[in-house]
């Protein structure tokens, strides 16, 4: 009974839904148990092979890629319901979700080499992307025997499961069938690569099974092989398979597979050894195989997509041409520094073999700038100055004092990353390029591998165990998005779980369930913009499938496509390039062309632009307009562009949780004094008051003190971010002491330099990043500044966008002095526009509710022919569909047109009223007859207020606003309850930093947003972002509070609070929160304002914000992350 | 139908039966004949009372042949018994999210003196059954 063993048959969480075996653990479980090496067999897809290879290439255990696939039917001639009834065999249904399932009978197949490898990929690849014809081809994501046998080579095929052809037709009574399928698959595979599958899953019927299977294998010459079909590690995890399982087919438990006993888990060698008894040879086959498979994928090399160069010229002497003229360009004139660090980072890359990866990405870019498509790189990408050459980034690296070698570390010979964020609006035209210069067989996006959090196992523990719908949203309702094997201490701590039915003893097996399923890989989904590029055809590197959004995509996520040296460009779409473009198109309408440069190359010294953001007037500007910000701006009132990238750098949450912040304004202001423990750091930390901050800094300071190279540095560095232990700490830091010293510093001062680099490695900023953002910024900001009202009404067209709801955006440039006009049929356009030579913006119509694509046209067209007369001339010439024309009308859109017998225009109720009538009348008469139709009016509501043309009353006016386009247009909601709130005592926004600091005060706002990010002691505390007629509150609510306030934050949207005010040049501009009560806001006549906006966005609406949250009432709601 | 499919899923010749059955055979000839025929079922299947087998489930305490894993002998009625052979095993995991009706047991059945024997270690419990006879 002893003898080793290899588990070939193994499914992970990476067959969606039926599988609960963790790659993390599964290779060291492996190991532990003594086993050789392990298989990897997922159900239709290599979903989780290469991080399993990767896994076990790390420890002393073989790992063998593989695929369950579904074949045809090949053991009866012919479709199986030509087959008599007697001879039919049930094909089996679909197990996994999505791509993984499809019906059809299994077959385990194992890769042998590279060869095989890459036939299965491009196998699973034909399956997956074959139509769903439904005609007479084989069904979707079905290998057909004809591919089988075509790409066979380096192929080991096991015979199934009981879902196998070979095994159901034994199970059903089907011997014959069993002996036909058998012969014709083992005809696919070269002589010796196929195999009788043996398993024996511990039922009253196994051992017949497994006794039919070895009498088939013997009767036909094959060799057996035993498996378990393992589906989870240990046994009792088969609780976790069951509720993935049932979850996977759409039922509550028992699970529909009739899996009846927790018999499928990676047993032991002696177990499996005793299981089969009787057929040892079967357990010897199972080494044999392992030893066979020997499949090497090259990790660590690269594979670069073909680049075209003139005949003569290599991909470096092409790069080099082009650095040297971009250089040429962007420095006048070219400095001896810029010189000596193209030459050095040309030879780098030339060193590194990655001239081709930079001249596909200037491909691309080159593109966009052809096009006019606004575009710009970021990240480390910026460090360097070849890139800066091609026009990839636009941060000067020189003038910034970026390092190549945060970039590309000669010493690390890691893939370049470099990404690039198009303009949103077209970045479908740089996508269809890259498909057209590459050709479509050597493109695909990446994948993104989506896994369960607190919210998502509970609901997935929920319907396996059988609770309806209802309650299922109830008991996921308000839980935060954190991990669920946090679960229990979200729900004992978390104030607005505070009475969440979780909490019920009843549920104490869901939550068990909850936390065993964290993390559980649940579906595959698409990354946002991540392509990969392939010199040989995409399917021979990764297995392709259709995703949900009507894209191909790689069945590897980025890690994955890395790690087998591919190359992967993320084509990120950023609206602010959309906004900012708009915003420079309107601009040039308006003063001509000429008189608006080009932002993104304007000179960073303008005074007002920088007085602006130190103001916290920064609603719109990109990465500096969150609540934590415009605090930052206050307190480090930023003058340089070197502050915009510090600020940028500063608010991040590695920054923050160091507290970088305090001593870099202290500094800054001169409230402490600057030291640096070794002269060396002096001029490397002069930007910075001595705060390290960059992670620049971190190679500098290191090069300078220590004597190491820029590239040593750079390991040093990461050595020091990534978690060490401590013999790997005390080896760095005796290391970096022992350099120091040898370069004539002081023990002590050594000591002190590694101790700071220790504290703020693992937090500094990538300055490149910073750098390239800063550029959007600053043109962002100057937008703003010299043309508000078109940079507002961009930021409202391309909405949803940045941290604020439209509706603030909209009461931002109201304070700016800008006029906001009111929708009209005569007047608006699809979006904002602007009028009165820059002094006005008008609403657009797109955001309106229940508005359509057809009617935004027709009225286009119409407009242009000229104005609308009345609502039936509107009617008649649009066709406008009644819903659309009602929410026209209800939010002032009709108003003024036509005239009643009363001799002025009608009023909404009026228009409301005439509206059936008028719809009826149209479609008895169609659109020809009369030009003018005459109806008398229906009896309708008497005007509230006569002295506006649509006899509304402000406050119905207001909520028509909010409930239908999620706009303040007449005013803030808060200026009607005026003289209530001053009853109250409520302090204004703009009077607060005038009073002293540690006042008490109270104010009044609307919630804008509510944030709880983590902070450095653990606790929680939430941001809450308010807003009152005359600007915006920043309140912060200490854990005390919160527990107190936490549900009124959640429940309501518009507050009093109590608290005491924070005003000093340190802290900045904030209210601490005491007590926070809900408030209502009702007109001096009584009239209630309501704040929600009631209804859902429009098609062609904002899809997001404050006032247009369809979910408002739950913290992922209210926490909505901003599209930064 | 269900006694009809069950003899046609498998072919009264040898190479139909399972392996284990045989491991015994020089010993028990007639059961072994008895086991062959295809229409043996298991005891615990059977409904009371049809005569040819019974449900039960009694505790019995069983001796464990920790080098073999399996029972050894058992105690019913107070009489011992001694497994000659295990004829089959097999596992039950079934409704565990239904604690009432929950089943967890590893059941075997042996050949011992006087018959067929269906033995099971319910895990829930923690204790040996004897959950079925065919005499």
């Amino acid at each position: 009974m002893s003898g080793p063993f290899v588990h070939l048959h193994v499914h992970s969480d990476f067959s969606f839904m039926d599988g609960a075996v963790r790659l993390d653990g599964l290779v060291e479980h492996v190991h532990r148990l003594g086993m050789p090496a392990i298989a990897l067999t997922d159900h239709q897809g290599l979903y989780g092979a290469v991080r399993f290879y990767r896994a076990s290439a790390a420890a002393p255990v073989r790992g063998i890629v593989g695929a369950e696939v579904v074949v045809e039917a090949c053991g009866v001639e012919g479709s199986e319901c030509d087959q008599p009834p007697g001879r039919r065999l049930q094909v089996p249904a679909p197990t996994g979700l999505g791509r993984a399932a499809a019906p059809g009978f299994h077959l385990t197949l194992l890769a042998r080499d590279i060869t095989g490898y890459r036939n299965l990929c491009r196998m699973l690849s034909r399956a997956h992307l074959r139509d769903a014809d439904g005609g007479t081809g084989p069904a979707r994501s079905v290998i057909p025997l004809s591919d089988l046998s075509r790409m066979s080579e380096g192929l080991i095929a096991l015979s199934g499961c009981e879902r196998g052809e070979v095994g159901a037709s034994l199970l059903a009574g089907l011997p014959w069938r069993a002996k036909k399928a058998a012969e014709r698959l083992c005809r696919c595979f070269a002589r010796g690569d196929f195999y009788i599958e043996l398993t024996h899953t511990m039922t009253p019927g196994s051992p017949r099974y497994v006794a039919a299977l070895t009498d088939l294998a013997d009767a036909l010459g094959l060799p057996v092989v035993a498996t378990n079909d393992v589906h989870y590690l240990r046994r009792e995890d088969a609780r976790l398979h069951d509720v993935l399982s049932s979850v996977g087919a759409r039922q509550p438990l028992p699970s529909p597979l009739g899996r009846p006993n927790a018999e499928l888990y990676l047993k032991s060698a002696s177990e499996m050894r005793r299981l089969f008894a009787g057929v040892p040879r079967a357990c010897d086959a199972t080494i044999e195989i392992a030893e066979r498979c020997d499949l090497d994928l090259g990790l660590g090399t690269f594979h670069f997509p073909t680049v075209e160069v003139p005949r003569g010229e290599t991909p470096y002497s092409v790069l080099s041409k082009l650095a040297w003229r971009g250089i040429e360009e962007r420095y006048r004139p070219v400095t001896p520094e810029s010189v000596r660090r193209v030459q050095h980072e040309l030879a780098v890359i030339e060193d590194l073999g990655f001239a081709e990866y930079f001249l596909v990405v200037r491909d691309v870019v080159d593109f966009a700038r052809s096009k006019g498509i606004r575009f710009s790189g970021r990240g480390s990408a910026g460090d360097s100055i070849v890139t800066y050459a091609l026009g990839i980034t636009d941060a000067d690296p020189v003038e910034h004092d970026l390092l190549f070698e945060r970039f590309l570390n000669p010493a690390r010979r890691q893939m370049p990353d470099i990404d690039v964020d198009f303009d949103s609006a077209r970045r479908d035209e740089v996508i269809d390029y890259i498909y057209r210069r590459f050709g479509s067989d050597h493109v695909a996006m990446v994948a993104t591998v989506c896994t369960m959090t607190a919210k998502s196992a509970v609901r997935t523990a929920a319907k396996a165990l059988g609770h309806a719908p209802d309650r299922v949203n109830s008991l996921s309702r308000d839980l935060p998005w954190v991990s669920a094997r946090h679960i229990r201490e979200v729900l004992a701590t978390y104030p607005e779980c505070r009475n969440h039915p979780l909490k019920s003893p009843e549920y104490g097996l869901l939550l068990d369930i909850t936390e065993q399923l964290d993390h559980c890989a649940m579906h595959l989904g698409t990354h946002l913009g991540g392509f990969i590029i392939t010199r040989e055809p995409i399917d021979t590197w990764t297995p392709l499938q259709w995703a949900a959004k009507g894209v191909v995509v790689s069945q590897y996520d980025k890690d994955d496509v890395e790690a087998l040296g591919l190359v992967k460009m993320d084509i990120l779409g950023l609206r602010m390039h959309s906004a900012i473009s708009e915003a420079v198109s309107l601009a040039r309408e308006r003063v001509g062309e000429a008189a608006v440069p080009e932002p993104f190359l304007l000179p960073h010294d303008d005074k007002a632009v920088y007085s602006a953001i130190a103001a916290a007037d920064t609603v719109g500007m990109f990465q500096l307009e969150s609540s934590g910000q415009r605090n930052l701006a206050t307190r480090l009132r930023e003058d340089t562009f070197s502050d915009i990238i510090a600020a940028i750098s500063l608010f991040r949450p590695g920054p923050l949780e160091a507290d970088m912040i305090v001593p870099f304004i202290r500094r800054r202001h001169g409230l402490e004094p600057v030291v640096v423990p070794h002269p060396g750091m002096g001029p490397i930390l002069r930007d910075t008051y001595g705060v390290v901050i960059y992670q620049e800094q971190v190679l500098q300071i290191a090069k300078a003190v220590a004597g190491f190279t820029l590239a040593e540095a750079d390991s040093f560095r990461r050595a020091m971010t990534k978690d060490r232990s401590r013999a790997e700490m005390e080896s760095l830091h005796g290391e970096f002491v022992r350099r120091a010293c040898a370069l004539g510093s002081e023990r002590a001062a050594a000591e002190e330099v590694f101790r700071q680099l220790e504290g703020f490695a693992a937090y500094g900023f990538n300055k490149a990043h910073a750098a390239c953002f800063a550029v959007v910024s600053y043109a962002s900001a100057w937008l703003k500044v010299h043309y508000p009202a078109e940079f507002a009404a961009a930021i409202l067209n391309n909405e949803p966008m940045g941290f604020y709801s439209p509706r603030l955006v909209l009461d931002d440039v109201r304070h700016h002095g800008i006029r906001i006009l009111p929708p009209h049929v005569n007047a608006s356009d699809a979006g904002c526009s602007v009028e009165e030579e820059g002094r006005a913006v008008r609403v657009g119509l797109k955001g309106l509710h229940r508005m359509t694509e057809r009617l935004l046209c027709a009225m286009e067209t119409e407009l242009a022919v000229r104005p609308f007369d009345d609502l039936a001339d509107f009617l008649r010439r649009t066709r406008a569909e009644a819903p659309a024309a009602e929410s026209l009308i209800r939010v002032g859109a009709c108003d003024g047109l036509g005239v009643t017998d009363a001799g002025r225009p009608p009023t909404r109720d009026e228009l409301l009223a005439l509206l059936p009538e008028l719809k009826a009348v149209l479609a008895r008469e169609g659109p020809a007859g009369e030009r003018a139709l005459v109806i008398a009016p229906s009896r309708a509501r008497p005007a509230q207020d006569l002295s506006h043309v649509s006899g509304w009353s402000p406050v119905r006016r207001l909520g028509a606003e909010l409930e239908l386009l999620g706009l303040a247009v007449t005013c803030h909601p808060l200026e009607f309850a005026a003289v209530d709130l001053k009853r109250r005592g409520v302090t204004w926004a703009r009077d607060l930093p005038r009073l002293e600091d540690r006042t008490r005060v109270r104010v009044a706002g609307v919630r804008e947003r509510a944030q709880t990010p983590p902070t450095r002691s653990g606790k929680r505390t939430c941001f809450l972002t308010l807003e009152d007629p005359t600007g915006l509150l920043d309140v912060v609510v200490f854990s005390d509070a919160l527990e107190r306030s936490g549900e009124t934050i959640v429940k309501h949207r518009c507050y009093i609070v109590d608290g005491v005010l924070q005003n000093n040049a340190e802290r900045g501009l904030a209210i601490v929160a005491e007590d926070i009560a809900p408030y209502t806001v009702r007109s001096e006549h009584g009239e209630a304002v309501r704040l929600r906006r009631g209804v859902g966005a429009a098609p062609l609406g904002p899809l997001r914000g404050g006032a247009g949250h369809t979910d408002e009432e739950e913290w992922s709601a209210v926490e909505a992350t901003s599209a930064q | 139908m269900g006694r009809n499919t069950e003899i046609r899923q498998f072919d009264a010749l040898p190479a139909g039966q399972p392996m284990d059955l045989l491991s015994a055979h020089g010993a028990l000839p007639v059961i072994r004949e008895l086991l062959r025929t295809p229409w043996v079922r298991r005891a615990s299947d059977l409904p009371s009372g049809d005569g040819s087998g019974k449900r039960a489930e009694v505790a019995v305490d069983v001796e464990w042949d920790g080098a073999l894993g399996r029972p050894a002998a058992f105690l019913y009625k107070g009489k011992r018994h001694v497994v000659d052979t295990v004829v089959q095993q097999w596992a039950v995991e079934s409704a565990w999210w239904d604690r009432p009706r929950a089943v967890s047991r590893r059941c075997f059945r042996v050949l011992a003196r006087g018959g067929v024997w269906d033995l099971a270690y319910d895990r829930t419990r923690e204790a040996w059954l004897l959950i079925g006879v065919v005499d």
